[in-house]
């Protein structure tokens, strides 16, 4: 979550022996059930809910007529500013892990296949971009350049990108010199599903971050992490608007990490 | 029993050759103090790289803006303060003096005034720095205490079904964001936004809540470090040679799996880091953290660079002591110029 996240993290490297022989049973289908339901309520449920501000209505109780989960501070409806926030995630992480995933994967190639000096410089380059603390940069970088969907977007595909290469050129290069561009490709594209799923799971908490610190989404999107922001703010009057938000990126990444970490313990099973 | 002790003697010289991963130790007739040179050098290097990378980076920004006389002035910057600022870096002239001024400005840690506090921003964060040095402090020996213990319980289970479930109920625990825990300690403990900023209850509870952020990581790190110890042929060897379960533990999978968990501590104070900024916030304890995202909220560049810069160091000098206890402690590390 917000950081620099290794193969070691995601149990991909070879320096550590891979854990369980045998994959705990339910993660996989459990994480994969989790994210369809996540990909639902982004792509129907929330086009279903409307959120609009009503000063009149504003801080109600869960309950109320019509506002089964209460108001904010501004009377939005907190059940449909949540709906609305899986499809604001999904927009925002989706391309992100997309973009960092193909930039990614090329710099690891690019390290691995070793044409004259650029392993040297871009194997170190990854490292130490990973090792630096991702939220410490990408605050001030969307500050400057004005918060925002494409900003935001940009800035994590960006900076994400560095554990995609990684996970690559661990995939490919096992210290054996040059490597065929082809093969390695394919050695490396099976690491690629269980880093993205990572990523996704990381990228909603980083967004709900940086959002939550005001250098995220805009202050109108229905972001999660503007809701933590807004829960913070009203937080002895009305703790609702906390709890709802929370289950939502809690429900997201779980899914995200239980797919990731069921779709690497097969793939670790079956290499034994 | 002096057969029995050389027979471990014997499994423990093994296990120091055996449970190599990767590339096997060679020993390169250096010194430690060859390697610590080498290794201190390169790591410089690496925080010097990264600096120029996010020093120009950020030139970048500043010349991308509307206005940048406004912004490395700070928010909040008088007409003459603007002034100042323009004739510092030279705004007026062509862009290279302007990036050589920038950088060689940077490099000398001079990042000028803050509008907002009326003091330089290095000395803002340097002032901010203990505080926030105290709270990483005391959420990594807490995060020690807690992820080892727990990872070592999980990782000498590896073929227990207990395992299965304590393995879902840790990756739930990752799952639930530390922002989230944090909001909800907020709210449990009446901590509003202002009051309460740098009382001993935000620290406890920012420590709390970095733990959390922290621990289950490296509980997973240090789980599947043990287990794959655990499964090392030289515990076999061990074993057959009559080594009991409880000397095997703790004599030898233990001080091979931790040294394998210790390595990632670098990167795990980095991405500690990055949780000071939303959990000092959070809490208002007034560390680095802290300050770096009421000046990105403000607008305050002089500041944000400096605790940039201030953060980078950190994590470097991290990354420093950890490969000097590893070269100290292991001679497999060393010999190796970089930490692959």
């Amino acid at each position: 979550m917000t950081g620099p996240m290794l193969a070691e993290d995601m149990g991909l490297s070879r320096r550590l022996l891979p854990p369980p022989a045998i994959p705990i049973p339910g993660l996989l289908i459990g994480g994969a059930v989790g994210l369809l339901a996540v990909a639902v309520l982004g792509l129907v449920a929330a086009g279903l809910a409307h959120e609009h501000a009503a000063p009149a209505q504003r801080l109600l109780a869960p309950g109320t007529l019509g506002h089964p989960l209460g108001t904010d501070q501004l009377g939005r409806d907190v059940l449909a500013r949540t709906l609305g926030g899986f499809r604001w995630s999904l927009a925002v992480v989706l391309p992100a892990t997309v973009i960092a995933g193909l930039l990614g994967t090329g710099l690891g190639l690019a390290t691995a296949t070793n044409w004259g000096w650029t392993r040297a410089i871009l194997e170190r380059a990854t490292e130490t971009a990973a090792g630096f603390p991702f939220l410490v940069l990408a605050a001030p970088v969307i500050a400057v350049a004005g918060r925002g969907y494409w900003p935001l977007l940009i800035v994590l595909a960006i900076l994400s990108s560095a554990p995609f290469a990684l996970a690559v050129f661990e995939a490919t290069w096992g210290g054996r010199g040059q490597v065929p561009l082809a093969p390695a490709f394919c050695g490396a594209s099976a690491a690629l599903p269980v880093v993205g799923a990572f990523m996704v799971a990381d990228l909603v908490v980083t967004e709900a971050c940086l959002s939550f610190l005001g250098v995220g989404a805009p202050e109108t999107a229905p972001s999660w992490g503007n809701m933590l922001a807004d829960a913070r703010q009203n937080v002895t009057v009305a703790p609702w608007i906390l709890y709802t938000p929370a289950t939502a990126i809690l429900l997201t990444v779980l899914s995200a990490n239980w797919f990731g970490e069921g779709l690497g313990q097969l793939q670790r099973s079956r290499l034994r | 029993m002096r057969r029995h002790q050389t027979c471990v003697g014997l499994a423990v010289a093994t296990s120091k050759l055996v449970s190599v991963e990767g590339p096997r130790w060679e020993e390169d007739g250096h010194g430690l103090a060859v390697h610590v040179v080498r290794r201190l050098t390169y790591r410089a290097a690496q925080l010097l790289a990264l600096l120029l990378s996010v020093a120009t980076l950020l030139f970048i920004l500043v010349r991308l803006s509307a206005s940048p006389a406004a912004l490395l002035a700070g928010a909040g910057a008088s007409q003459a303060q603007v002034q100042a600022a323009r004739a510092a870096y030279g705004l007026d002239g062509p862009m290279l003096p302007q990036y050589i001024t920038f950088m060689v400005r940077a490099f000398r840690l001079d990042f000028g005034q803050s509008p907002a506090h009326q003091t330089t921003a290095l000395e803002l964060v340097r002032l901010r720095l203990p505080a926030t040095l105290l709270l990483t402090a005391a959420a990594l020996a807490a995060t020690a205490v807690v992820a080892v213990s727990l990872g070592v319980w999980l990782g000498l289970r590896a073929e227990r079904p207990e395992h299965g479930w304590a393995f879902r109920l840790l990756l739930t625990g990752q799952s639930l964001p530390a922002l989230v825990i944090g909001l909800v300690l907020v709210q449990a403990s009446g901590l509003t936004p202002s009051a309460g900023a740098g009382s001993p209850l935000s620290f406890v509870l920012s420590a709390l809540t970095l733990t959390w952020w922290l621990a289950p990581r490296l509980a997973r790190l240090t789980a599947g470090a043990v287990a794959g110890a655990a499964r090392q042929a030289w515990v076999l060897t061990a074993r057959a040679m009559g080594a009991t379960s409880r000397d095997l533990v703790w004599g030898h999978v233990l001080p091979n799996s931790l040294l394998a968990a210790f390595a990632m501590v670098g990167v795990q104070v980095a991405f500690l880091l990055s949780a000071t900024v939303v959990v000092e916030w959070l809490f208002g304890w007034p560390g680095v953290g802290d300050l770096l995202a009421g000046s990105v909220r403000a607008g305050d560049f002089p500041v944000v660079e400096a605790a940039i810069f201030a953060m980078a160091f950190l994590v470097f000098a991290t990354y420093a002591t950890v490969d000097l206890v590893l070269a100290a402690v292991d001679p497999r590390h060393r010999g190796r110029p970089t930490p692959r």
